[in-house]
């Protein structure tokens, strides 16, 4: 009997965490975790609605995001080794070619 | 307050502390065991709610197939670069700051659109355990199966990019 | 067939085809264009003329070439008007026109420029045809101001010397100064009459309720264009340094036609100047007073053409004198016999430059007459004619102004007359001391340029021989008679009527003192001349000097609009005000664009954070409208 409001709020939570770890974290691999924490949130908001509506539709897309999760970070990780070997260094804040 | 309830309280304590820990661990590993541990208590809340499909492959494919693969870069790279002895970045008091009023701002709107509690374990909606789900996805939405499919094969020609780029500069 | 029109378009066809073609095409089809287009405005102003005298003593012909410009139930014609004042004017300006067009055949032949020159004299004789042959002041100005472009263009022919165009310069901006006062008048008859066509204006002078603005306000302004264009005090300055020009562009331009163009003005808008006795008597003031100062001037000038110069500013004093005391033809009869004679002169100098190579100066000639015998025979003839020596034509005109400009009921004064004589007196002695001293006195020439003297070539000559004829019989035609009718010959006061022939022995005795002075003095060249210099230093120094009119006007004038120029105008408004905004406003935009920049820190996290931002921000916004 868990009250969706509190599931809610927990996703909230954990997705405010998630953000706040991509952008205070300096390791380029703690970002990609943290990002991963976001998509967990966000899993868990989408069950707790499809319980809500009863219908199976969230469930379906969890299915699907994981599959992206996957995708992603089976792509994310080499890009930052290869990153970071450029670098030679995991510390995002070394990363700033982009600066004008 | 039944068992299950407080079960779910529990994984949910579990989740949110291993969500703090991932922001707080200084040594990456410690990182990727906290978020392991957070996405066993998010299975386990899925379990507890019914929806053991949903459990499962989180477990499967998150923990086993994701995570896995994190801890083994994490183990393949030396992560006592600067990022090791300084943790946090440059944003980190308005990164903080900017993250309450998003979980606010996103609560406030939480609350303005209301919900109904839900009955965990109930069984006049459908049923989230693994056959019916199975029979059920592949009926409605074997659409999306197949485009899942696409994706994957787009995934597979960024690796090899990837592998290819990465031979490149080393060449 | 449109004939006025076609002999305003005859030269613009000179103009066109030698400016364009000429320099391909050679020497010989820029003459005959140059000269052949002339000639044929000529005849066509002859058949014009015989069409006139068909119709009647003061009839007109008028053509209306096109509609200039219409506003509302107002319109402005380009239409060009032909009575015997204009038949007169023209007759002059193709005629001798064409005469200087062929001299400068033989003259320019030298010159690399040659097509240019034609280009320019056909130029110039289209804007003064236009001039003459508008009938609206508007027409005519048009021609006023071109005429002013050519002979800037003319004057500077040689441009890359730059004291001849900045002599173009100052010619083309005095003549500037003087416009303003010809445009006040134009709009202020145009605001009063409601019309620029000069014979409406005329009529509305006339008639019996007088018009709305003071006629001596317009008759006065419209003389300050006219002292602009015809050289007279104060903005006579222009004229001796035009003749950095080409020779036979100052026998045309500053002799004959474009320097008479305000003596034409004041005769043609004779309809005001009758009705306003103030503007009258201040022309005829600053004539006389032209007349006898530039004599004085003339009398210690020591180039040849300078000398002239000075003779034709004081010659237009005296048409201006005429046109003073209302004998408006009298002053175009002196304009028709000037014509005649001054080419002469200027023509017979640029043989006098020509065979000598370049030489100039009068003290370094001398013992010509037997070396370039047309030349001296010519111009000794014209020599008598401005002295006014009878029966040549500058005495019957030059007698006739001094008659009226003693016993002319509209403004005739003693001093007028005085002033007047003693201008002619001058005239007379400085131009015979100009024949002596160039062809009689023994020579003072250099050996080198004695060997090249010789004569001029025919083209030149003839047209010489030419002049010098109408110089002698062009008085015998009485013009002022031929004008009557148009221009009323003034009513002279019933005391002094008796005193008309003792009047034209004193001017006889005048010419003739004149030449029996110069004689004494300069029979044997410098020397008397020089010693009399000696004795008066002063005044030598200040008539040599011209009385330095130049240098108050470069003092008083030139020099506080140049400081202004430099340093409010340039200095503070130009770079200050207006380049200083502009690169500040680039500053500005640099900085600004600077301190934006630093939005693209480069960094991840960063970049997050604002995207953060901006998601609250839309949820905020979704809360507020949603």
């Amino acid at each position: 009997m868990a009250d969706t409001q509190l599931l809610l709020g927990l996703s909230f939570v954990l997705f405010a965490l998630g953000l706040v770890g991509v952008m205070v974290r300096r390791n380029a691999l703690v970002m990609l975790m943290c990002m991963e924490l976001m998509l967990n949130a966000v899993i868990l908001a989408l069950v707790t609605f499809s319980l809500e509506t009863a219908t199976l539709s969230g469930a379906v897309l969890v299915f699907l995001i994981f599959v992206v999760a996957a995708a992603e970070i089976a792509i994310a990780i080499p890009i930052v080794l290869q990153l970071s070997r450029q670098r030679s260094s995991l510390d995002v804040e070394g990363y700033d070619r982009l600066k004008g | 307050m039944t068992i299950e309830q407080l079960l779910v309280y529990f994984f949910g304590a579990c989740a949110l502390l291993g969500g703090v820990l991932m922001l707080v661990a200084r040594h990456p590993m410690r990182v990727a065991l906290a978020l392991i541990s957070c996405m066993l208590s998010l299975a386990g809340i899925y379990a507890m709610l019914g929806v053991h499909v949903v459990a499962v492959f989180q477990v499967l494919i998150y923990v086993g197939a994701v995570m896995v693969f994190m801890v083994y870069v994490i183990m393949l790279l030396d992560v006592r670069d600067p990022s090791f002895l300084r943790r946090y970045s440059r944003v980190l008091l308005p990164g903080v700051v900017l993250g309450a009023l998003l979980a606010g701002a996103l609560g406030i709107s939480a609350i303005r659109l209301g919900a109904a509690a839900i009955q965990p374990g109930a069984s006049a909606a459908p049923s989230y355990l693994v056959q019916p789900f199975s029979v059920e996805f592949l009926r409605e939405y074997w659409l999306h199966f197949e485009l899942t499919s696409v994706l994957l094969v787009a995934a597979v020609v960024a690796a090899i990019a990837i592998i290819r780029s990465g031979r490149r500069s080393d060449g | 067939m449109k004939l006025l029109t076609v002999i305003v378009l005859l030269p613009l066809a000179g103009f066109l085809l030698n400016g364009l073609l000429g320099r391909r095409l050679g020497r010989t089809f820029v003459s005959v264009v140059g000269c052949g287009l002339p000639l044929l405005a000529f005849v066509a102003t002859v058949k014009a003329v015989t069409l006139l005298q068909a119709t009647g003593p003061d009839a007109a012909l008028l053509e209306v070439a096109y509609r200039w410009a219409s506003f509302g139930d107002r319109s402005f014609d380009v239409a060009f008007y032909f009575d015997r004042l204009t038949a007169v004017m023209t007759l002059i300006i193709t005629g001798v026109g064409s005469l200087i067009h062929v001299y400068s055949t033989g003259y320019m032949k030298d010159d690399p420029g040659y097509a240019r020159y034609f280009a320019y004299l056909n130029l110039f004789l289209f804007f003064m045809l236009t001039l003459v042959l508008g009938r609206s002041l508007l027409v005519c100005f048009v021609g006023w101001e071109g005429v002013g472009l050519a002979s800037y263009l003319l004057i500077g022919f040689w441009f890359e010397d730059p004291a001849k165009a900045a002599a173009g310069k100052k010619a083309f901006i005095t003549n500037r100064v003087g416009d303003a006062g010809f445009l006040l008048g134009l709009f202020l008859l145009y605001w009063a009459l409601g019309t620029v066509n000069m014979d409406e204006i005329n009529a509305a002078f006339a008639a019996p309720v007088a018009p709305a603005v003071s006629a001596s306000l317009v008759g006065v302004l419209l003389f300050i264009g006219a002292t602009g264009k015809s050289a007279q005090i104060p903005l006579h300055v222009w004229l001796p340094d035009a003749m950095a020009g080409p020779t036979p562009v100052s026998a045309l331009i500053h002799a004959a036609t474009m320097v008479t163009a305000g003596v034409y003005l004041v005769a043609r808008l004779h309809g005001i100047y009758e009705h306003a006795p103030e503007a009258s008597q201040v022309v005829a003031v600053i004539g006389v007073l032209t007349a006898f100062f530039a004599a004085t001037v003339a009398l210690v000038q020591t180039d040849i053409k300078k000398v002239l110069a000075y003779s034709t500013v004081s010659q237009l004093g005296l048409m201006f004198l005429a046109l003073g005391v209302g004998a408006y033809g009298v002053a175009v009869f002196h304009v028709y016999t000037h014509a005649f004679f001054k080419a002469c002169l200027f023509l017979g100098a640029g043989s006098v430059i020509h065979a000598l190579g370049g030489e100039q100066d009068i003290r370094k000639m001398g013992g010509l007459w037997r070396r370039i015998p047309l030349t001296f025979g010519t111009f000794a003839v014209a020599t008598a004619a401005i002295a006014g020596i009878p029966p040549l034509a500058g005495f019957f005109s030059k007698d006739e102004i001094l008659w009226f400009s003693l016993a002319s009921e509209h403004g005739g004064s003693p001093i007028l007359w005085v002033l007047g004589s003693a201008a002619s007196l001058m005239t007379s002695f400085y131009m015979f001391r100009l024949l002596w001293l160039t062809f009689l006195t023994p020579s003072r020439m250099s050996h080198e340029t004695e060997h090249h003297v010789h004569e001029s070539p025919f083209s030149m000559t003839g047209v010489l021989i030419v002049l010098a004829v109408l110089s002698a019989i062009g008085g015998f035609f009485e013009l002022p008679h031929f004008l009557e009718p148009l221009l009323p010959i003034p009513a002279v006061l019933e005391s002094l009527e008796r005193y008309e022939h003792t009047l034209v022995y004193v001017a006889v005795a005048v010419a003739l003192l004149g030449f029996v002075a110069a004689t004494v003095m300069y029979r044997g060249g410098l020397a008397r001349g020089e010693a009399l210099a000696a004795r008066f230093p002063r005044l030598h120094r200040l008539l040599d000097g011209k009385y330095y009119v130049d240098e108050l006007y470069e003092t008083v004038l030139y020099r506080p609009l140049h400081w202004i120029s430099d340093r409010v105008f340039l200095g503070l408004g130009d770079r200050l005000l207006i380049d200083g905004s502009l690169h500040g406003l680039a500053a500005l935009t640099r900085r600004a664009s600077g301190r934006l920049s630093r939005v693209e820190t480069g960094q991840l996290q960063w970049y997050v954070a604002m995207a953060v931002i901006g998601v609250v921000g839309c949820l905020v916004w979704v809360w507020r409208h949603g």
